[in-house]
């Protein structure tokens, strides 16, 4: 890739603070994002998502503290740090008078060593070559979306920042989308940041997420980390949920509650479920099943964020 | 570094051309040319040819008869010099043989059309501008266009340029067509009639083209003063309505305004009294106490204040749309 300096995070946020007027919108945020790595954004409207992400960009000043991007400020450096960015801010927005190709072209004057075959190999990347040369106002959402993707890619920056990128996108292109972040991420070890109200299209796509809650980080956490936190919850399928209930809470001090007629769930560390099983059998209590319940990142996040709701 | 600005500026020109908008204006413009010519040349009365045969006998009268009223026009000094202007042109033309038009010619419509037309173009200007800053903010792309390597000061001079370029083309778009419209309806024989300057008492030749750019450029002081103030309130209020509608709002009651308060002595100090720079060369200043280097000078002010505050507000600002 265009870059490689190693020793350097691909995005570095230090105390970064965003007021305007009395309100603090961004609230010391710090934390880094690695080449190579799918980093998403989480959080409620409201909570700083995209200020986070205009700030990374220098669309919006940040009133203290800074952001590195492969070590260069976008406050000092701003030429030298930006052009390891390919971005999409919300939506993507292009000339809709102009043809896709066009506004390609656009974008590569801004920019130095981009040809015409880049061109070309972005647009096949993206799937638009039958459509690349109509122009802008006819393309459907999903289009659009992939143009924005190419506009992004085209000086092959290391850090991609794609705001809400699977919107308007069919199963099909969610898909395609989701592998080729991965690929970037893992082959070209891009750092792609990615900010999504679908949760669950999060939990696929991401290794690493951030939670922003009122301006604030709420954690910084790998996706398998966050959503297993807090315990796993099991569910036994017993033929005496009272007599199961009893045992549990005598001999194990643990609290089971009752899930359905005939099931009790729990959430305790997994080292327990063997321990709890054991004293269930010697007990005479018949156990059907014992599933272990996955938890969503949306469960989770919900109970991070105090129940907010999500969007 | 420059290579890249004419990469801007390329940008630029493609987001104006490319416009629907773009060919409506160059429409209108060759349009109102050709409809003017048309009105004039059929209200013309065709030249008789007996007046035509005996024109210095004509005008030789004409002198005598001025040279007869002048001592009484002493009084007004403006009189008075038209007067004398006009006497010596005409001794000019009998001793240098150069018959005068009996009617409309084609230089004559070209200079004619020059001051409206220019105003037209001075109002597409002002909405290729507005459009131009303010468009970018309304359709969001201009997220995209701020996150390049390349400074806000860059993309707004580039934004800037081409708006001035496109004057420029507008401009010799005008004069190709007032002159090809002139030259057929009123003759491209007298394509080559010849342009009399009288200045400090010497009548001298010189080129109509260069009398036609002179003009234009004289023209052009107020429409760069009106699309600078469009430019500058795109670049604070980010709604290109307002900047259009303000800027052409201005540029057309301003002078009417300037007009109606010339009695107070602070008026010298409103754009619009300084604006019409023709006032110095052949009119009346709107205050007798204006100089055109006073003039000149409260231009260059009103400039840097708007290119100042236009400049502040488009490179500081947060982009929240």
């Amino acid at each position: 890739m265009s870059n490689n300096t190693t020793t350097d995070p691909a995005v570095r946020l230090e105390h970064v603070t965003k007021k305007i007027g009395r309100k603090t919108i961004i609230d010391d945020l710090s934390f880094e994002i690695n080449r190579g790595e799918v980093f998403g954004f989480l959080g409620p409207n409201g909570a700083g998502k995209t200020t986070t992400i205009r700030m990374i960009v220098g669309l919006m000043r940040m009133t203290k503290g800074n952001i590195y991007i492969q070590g260069h400020s976008i406050r000092g450096a701003f030429k030298e740090a930006i052009r390891q960015v390919g971005a999409i801010v919300e939506n993507p927005e292009m000339y809709k008078f102009l043809t896709g190709y066009q506004n390609l072209v656009h974008y590569a004057r801004m920019v130095s060593g981009v040809d015409k075959e880049r061109i070309d190999e972005v647009v096949k990347r993206v799937h638009l070559e039958n459509s690349i040369h109509d122009k802008v106002k006819k393309y459907s959402l999903g289009m659009r979306q992939r143009l924005g993707v190419a506009q992004a890619l085209l000086h092959r920056p290391a850090v991609l920042i794609l705001d809400e990128p699977t919107n308007g996108l069919d199963p099909q292109g969610i898909h395609d989308l989701r592998h080729y972040l991965h690929q970037l991420s893992r082959e070209e070890h891009v750092a792609v940041v990615v900010s999504s109200h679908l949760l669950s299209e999060m939990q696929l796509m991401c290794d690493r997420i951030g939670i922003l809650q009122k301006g604030k980080l709420v954690g910084v956490e790998t996706v398998n980390t966050f959503v297993n936190e807090g315990g796993q919850t099991v569910r036994l399928t017993v033929d005496d949920c009272a007599f199961a209930a009893k045992v549990i809470k005598d001999k194990l001090s643990l609290e089971a509650v009752l899930a359905d007629d005939d099931t009790l769930e729990m959430t305790l560390e997994k080292e327990k479920i063997p321990v709890i099983i054991d004293t269930l059998v010697l007990s005479k209590v018949k156990i059907y099943a014992v599933v272990a319940v996955k938890k969503s990142l949306e469960q989770r996040f919900l109970e991070v964020t105090g129940g907010k709701s999500v969007e | 570094m420059l290579n890249k600005f004419a990469g801007l500026l390329q940008n630029e020109n493609m987001k104006i051309y490319r416009r629907g908008s773009f060919k409506v204006m160059i429409a209108i413009l060759i349009g109102l040319v050709l409809l003017v010519g048309m009105i004039l040349r059929f209200n013309t009365p065709q030249p008789s040819t007996t007046a035509t045969t005996h024109w210095k006998q004509q005008l030789q009268a004409q002198i005598n008869q001025d040279k007869k009223q002048l001592p009484s026009l002493k009084a007004d000094k403006q009189v008075y010099e038209t007067f004398k202007k006009n006497i010596a042109i005409n001794q000019y033309r009998i001793k240098h043989n150069l018959k005068p038009s009996s009617s409309e010619t084609l230089w004559q419509f070209v200079m004619a059309v020059a001051g409206n037309m220019i105003t037209i173009i001075g109002v597409f200007t002002v909405i290729v501008v507005a459009t131009s800053i303010a468009s970018e903010f309304d359709s969001g792309t201009i997220k995209l266009l701020l996150i390049r390597p390349i400074y806000r000061t860059e993309i707004l001079l580039s934004k800037y340029v081409s708006a001035l370029l496109f004057t420029v083309l507008s401009l010799i778009v005008l004069f190709v067509a007032s002159w090809i419209v002139g030259g057929i309806c009123f003759g491209f024989d007298s394509a080559s009639e010849a342009h009399l300057v009288y200045s400090n008492g010497v009548v001298h030749q010189t080129s109509w083209t260069l009398a036609v750019w002179q003009t234009y450029l004289l023209d052009c002081v107020s429409l760069v003063m009106t699309v600078t103030a469009a430019g500058l309130i795109a670049a604070v209020f980010r709604n290109g309505g307002l900047a259009i509608g303000l800027s052409i709002f201005m540029m057309m009651a301003g002078p009417i305004a300037v007009q109606l308060l010339s009695r107070f002595d602070w008026v010298k100090y409103i754009l619009f009294a300084n604006t019409d720079l023709t006032q110095y060369t052949n009119g009346v200043p709107l205050r007798s106490e204006m100089t055109l280097g006073f003039s000149i000078a409260v231009l260059a002010v009103y400039y840097s204040v708007f290119v100042l505050v236009g400049w502040v507000f488009f490179t500081r600002r947060d982009i929240k749309a």
